[in-house]
């Protein structure tokens, strides 16, 4: 009957799917142990599609160059370095199901991610288990890094950016009533919630706390209750997308006077082109616009090969890609041999070589971490002139004291 | 790569839980539901939330998750009930966003999109389940499949399985037989969300945290499509349906070339999976066995309640 | 209750009015197919999508981001390349994924249309980049500041353009001959066809207007916000409530339902204090509200749809 051999068709078509697959990766796996010079490999995990996606196609094409420039000098020793890249699709289940994949089918030695909070939590332990080395370029929970001696991160958590901002805002610039525009992600909230908490604590008033939902564009309705509100600025710790909706907005409601406030997520080059001369004049807080000759020429080399701007992420995925290259050399150099040829490295010794690392200069900043695995670097305070971006001053907190380091 | 694969084989365990719980609703009384995901939300939720803040046994905290998960069933069963067809589509589809808004909005109690995280391992008979041996949850998801499986087959085989299928295929008719199809469309409804709240448990416990961008439309159509492209009204079909929608979801990363192909090519594969298995094989894989012989031949007549099945 | 001054309350009628001439737009798309195919078509944003693309690429190709005296000529050209984009696709789709499975079981073209969503989307993103691109604005859209309520001139254009192609299809509608035929074929499919219609082209026709009709409103959406991949998720979601809310099926449904959103999402923030991220909240309990008390819409006749 027709039902039956469709059904038996199918039935084989699975069936050959699955051995194609199962040679697929024998063969995958296979290749791999042929070689002598087996790849040393670190992995990525972020968005790569959805909504996100841009934020996941950023940092790939920084580490990208890391890989590229550390092989082009020989790789390590002679073992090609690689990165696999892996998509979350912004959800953290598929961050899981990446982190399976990497742990226990590539072995990485060493990962570069997750690009959100909620995945980066979700996948730490299964890193902390492996013992691969985990440094998230951008997840900002003050949570993540608690989750164990292998969980790092290369950029500022909430609590720090937003602590040294308030006390600018008020100290600084002397504002006193402030509104907070914030999306409904773990980045903005997170931020958001420690700015006000910080600018309370100084003795400012948050007059308005008003929030968007992540992908939103229409902002009017929020600002117009802003607007009653008076403010001598809006702080918006958001991203580019939701920034330049901002900006536009708030002029279109004609509320031309007010301080425009915001965080590392402004220092994605796209503001400018997105938002144009409405950038000028916003005060934000960000990396350390070094300037330093590696930053310039890492600047210049991606936009050379890829056409995009990196954001501030790309930078900490860049370094973060780079202190572990530097931790796993430093290690294979001390191997045996044997242990060389098969590249089985002592995970807790890359561990520590990292969690050493002091005064690294980076890209991104001068970067040392701490004990728990935090990312100590300055806080710097920028602005827009003309369309181009201009540091204001770079600040740490000491005793609970804004100190300005430069 | 084993533990890859058992990793899938728990996450397939629950998506078939919830599979088998859609198909209560979609497959044996024929309701369009695009809202599992909530119910899956609110069981997981409920769990991650008593988990954190109090020190309930599992058992109760299963319980309780399915319990309230039931209700929210019956709350979206009760007004929806004089809908038809697309008409209960939509309710469903508004529905699940309302509870996704609310699980991103009520932030004092589930932390809006920080989500709730730190959730502490289960300890099941005094043996704490550690959800890095995956041996062990393997077991332990699958057991709640089987668990499922049995019962909603014992139900579906008994008067209120009939009556379900009667409404299926002809709503006035079973309401001319004497079927009370309000109790039995509601009852569907409570029975799906319950055991959407137990896969919503178990979520919770393997991966010790919660996000509410985990339970979105896009879950619900998932849902759906292991429904459907499985063979609706069949349990065993719908599992395998969750068996296939998973790997191919994941079979990029199986067959080693997810970092090499650009990763929409994943999606836009599964896409074209979809629309060529509908024009083909609508009926799913293992399609439910149609009456040879009709007196005559449905037509789509702009009003007449909306067909689900063939 | 918040307490607003009358320019406020004038300021949130426009913003409210603008983002409801928006849904309604890409509402008329879909409330059209479903009037006479009883079929919900999910890809109906996507498709807006892709033709807020083709306009973008064509406007940026001649005129680039300045603003010059034949900027406006070249926005409008932009404009018509959007619709035939997206008209040229909806029929593609139309023929390729939902004709097959006219006689198949209810639930078929309807994961068919996730489908092709899905499709669409991924596509665009990865032959346009997944980056957001910026629409120039073809003028100076500073604010028109009147008695302390901000309009711009994108908010009259938005007004405008809608309400020309509301009244158009209005009257194409009533007045046509073919026309006619899509009211006939929305009534009774079969008698239609026995009285000579065409109906497959009558469909084609009507996926090929509904799809110009959204792309307008992508183009109109795009110079406000941005052009992105993943642009017609939420738009067509909204639309298609609107849809829903006015009676889907009928095309003043659509319109009312629309502007009715746009301006219950706007109030219902601004006015009654709803928490803004709930807005959504309020479009899905429009819905179920609209869905318990009559089905079939505001403007909706129960179950006989007409065009």
């Amino acid at each position: 009957m027709k039902t039956i051999s469709t059904t038996i068709g199918k039935l084989f078509l699975c069936l050959g799917l699955l051995a194609f697959s199962a040679v697929g990766v024998w063969a995958g796996g296979a290749k791999e142990g042929a070689t002598s010079s087996a790849p040393v490999k670190i992995g990525f995990i972020g968005p790569l599609t959805g909504d996100y996606a841009n934020y996941g196609k950023l940092m790939t094409q920084a580490i990208k160059i890391a890989v590229e420039e550390r092989n082009a000098n020989g790789g390590i020793d002679g073992h090609n370095v690689q990165m696999v890249a892996e998509d979350s699709e912004g959800k953290q289940e598929k961050a899981v199901a990446a982190m399976e994949k990497l742990a226990s089918v590539d072995r990485i030695l060493g990962l570069v991610g997750a690009v959100f909070s909620s995945s980066s939590l979700a996948i730490a332990p299964r890193a902390q288990q492996e013992k691969i080395v985990m440094i998230s370029p951008s997840s900002t929970h003050p949570d993540l890094t608690n989750k164990g001696s292998f969980i790092f991160r290369d950029v500022v958590s909430d609590d720090v950016q937003a602590k040294v901002f308030a006390k600018y805002v008020y100290q600084d610039m002397g504002l006193r009533s402030v509104a907070i525009l914030y999306t409904k992600n773990d980045y903005s909230q997170g931020l958001a919630n420690g700015f006000k908490a910080q600018f309370e604590a100084e003795g400012g008033k948050i007059v308005g706390m008003e929030s968007g939902m992540q992908g939103d564009k229409d902002f009017k309705t929020q600002l117009t209750n802003i607007k009653a509100t008076n403010p001598q600025a809006i702080y918006m710790p958001d991203y580019v997308a939701e920034i330049n909706q901002i900006l536009q907005q708030t002029q279109q409601l004609g509320m031309t006077g007010v301080k425009m406030l915001a965080t590392d997520g402004f220092s994605n080059p796209e503001i400018l082109q997105l938002a144009g001369p409405l950038a000028n004049g916003v005060v934000y807080s960000g990396p350390e616009l070094e300037k330093n000759p590696l930053q310039v020429a890492f600047e210049t080399k991606y936009e050379a090969k890829w056409t995009d701007k990196p954001d501030s992420f790309s930078l900490n995925a860049y370094d973060a890609a780079n202190i572990l290259f530097d931790a796993i050399q430093a290690v294979y150099q001390s191997a045996s041999p044997a242990d060389q040829k098969s590249l089985n490295l002592d995970r807790d010794a890359i561990r520590a070589k990292v969690a050493a690392v002091e005064g690294y200069k980076g890209v991104s900043g001068e970067i040392s971490f701490a004990p728990n695995g935090d990312a100590i670097k300055n806080q710097g305070i920028l602005t827009v002139a003309n369309g181009q971006y201009k540091q204001l001053g770079v600040y740490k907190i000491t005793d609970n004291k804004l100190v300005q380091v430069k | 790569m084993i533990y890859f694969i058992l990793l899938l084989v728990i996450y397939i365990g629950i998506y078939a839980i919830l599979s088998l719980s859609l198909n209560i609703v979609t497959g044996y009384t024929g309701l369009l539901s695009l809202c599992q995901a909530a119910f899956f939300g609110i069981g997981a939720y409920t769990s991650a939330i008593l988990l954190t803040r109090t020190h309930i046994n599992f058992w109760w905290i299963l319980l309780l998750a399915g319990v309230v998960a039931s209700l929210a069933g019956i709350l979206i069963g009760l007004p929806t009930l004089r809908l038809k067809g697309d008409y209960l589509a939509i309710a469903t589809l508004g529905f699940g966003e309302i509870t996704r808004n609310v699980l991103l909005n009520w932030d004092s109690l589930t932390r809006g999109p920080l989500g709730i995280s730190g959730i502490p391992a289960v300890k099941v008979f005094g043996f704490t389940l550690d959800p890095m041996q995956k041996v062990e949850y393997v077991v332990f998801v699958w057991f709640f499949v089987l668990v499922t499986y049995v019962v909603l087959n014992r139900i579906m085989k008994s008067r209120v399985g009939r009556a379900l299928e009667a409404i299926r295929e002809d709503e006035v008719a079973a309401f001319s037989m004497g079927i009370n199809v309000t109790k039995y469309k509601m009852m569907a409804f409570g029975l799906s969300a319950f055991f959407g709240g137990i896969a919503g448990t178990l979520w919770t416990v393997y991966n010790q945290s919660v996000n509410p961008s985990s339970f979105d439309f896009l879950l619900s159509v998932m849902l759906l499509c292991m429904v459907v492209l499985g063979g609706m009204g069949n349990q065993l079909a719908v599992i395998l349906g969750a068996v296939l929608i998973e790997v191919a979801g994941e079979l990029p990363r199986l067959l080693g070339f997810s970092s090499i192909v650009p990763p929409q090519f994943k999606q836009i594969l599964f896409g074209l999976i979809l629309v060529v298995m509908m024009i083909y094989r609508p009926q799913g894989l293992i399609g439910r066995r149609v009456p040879k012989s009709r007196i005559v031949p449905r037509q789509s007549a702009p009003d007449s309640p909306t067909e689900v099945s063939p | 209750m918040v307490h607003l001054s009358a320019a406020e309350l004038v300021q949130h009628l426009v913003n409210g009015l603008t983002l409801g001439a928006i849904y309604a737009l890409i509402a008329l798309g879909y409330t059209m197919v479903y009037g006479i195919l009883k079929f919900i078509n999910f890809a109906h944003g996507d498709i807006l999508m892709v033709g807020t693309y083709a306009g973008l690429y064509a406007y940026t190709a001649i005129q680039g981001s300045a603003v010059g005296p034949w900027s406006i000529a070249v926005f409008f050209l932009a404009i018509v390349v959007a619709m035939a984009a997206s008209g040229a696709l909806g029929f593609i789709v139309e023929r390729v994924a939902y004709r097959p499975l006219r006689r198949a079981p209810r639930l078929a073209p309807l994961l068919s249309a996730i489908g092709v969503s899905i499709i669409l989307m991924n596509s665009a993103a990865f032959l346009f980049g997944t980056k957001s691109k910026d629409f120039p604005y073809p003028f100076d859209n500073a604010p028109m500041i009147v008695k302390g309520v901000a309009v711009t001139p994108h908010q009259i254009m938005i007004l405008a353009v809608a309400l020309v192609m509301m009244v158009s299809l209005k009257l194409f509608i009533d007045r046509s001959r073919l026309g006619k035929a899509m009211r006939a074929t929305s009534l009774d499919m079969d008698v239609a066809r026995l009285m000579g219609i065409n109906v497959d082209s009558i469909i084609s026709l009507t996926f090929v207007i509904g799809s110009a009709l959204a792309a307008v409103a992508g183009v109109l959406i795009a110079l406000e916000y941005t052009v992105y991949p993943t642009m017609g998720t939420m738009a067509g979601l909204k639309a298609f409530i609107a849809a829903v809310v006015g009676g889907i099926g009928s095309i003043s449904g659509a319109m009312l339902g629309g502007i009715l959103l746009g301006v219950l999402e706007t109030f219902g923030v601004a006015v009654l204090g709803i928490p803004v991220g709930l807005k959504d909240t309020i479009a899905f309990s429009v819905l179920i509200i609209i869905l318990l008390v009559k089905p079939s819409g505001l403007l909706g006749r129960s179950e006989r749809e007409k065009v």
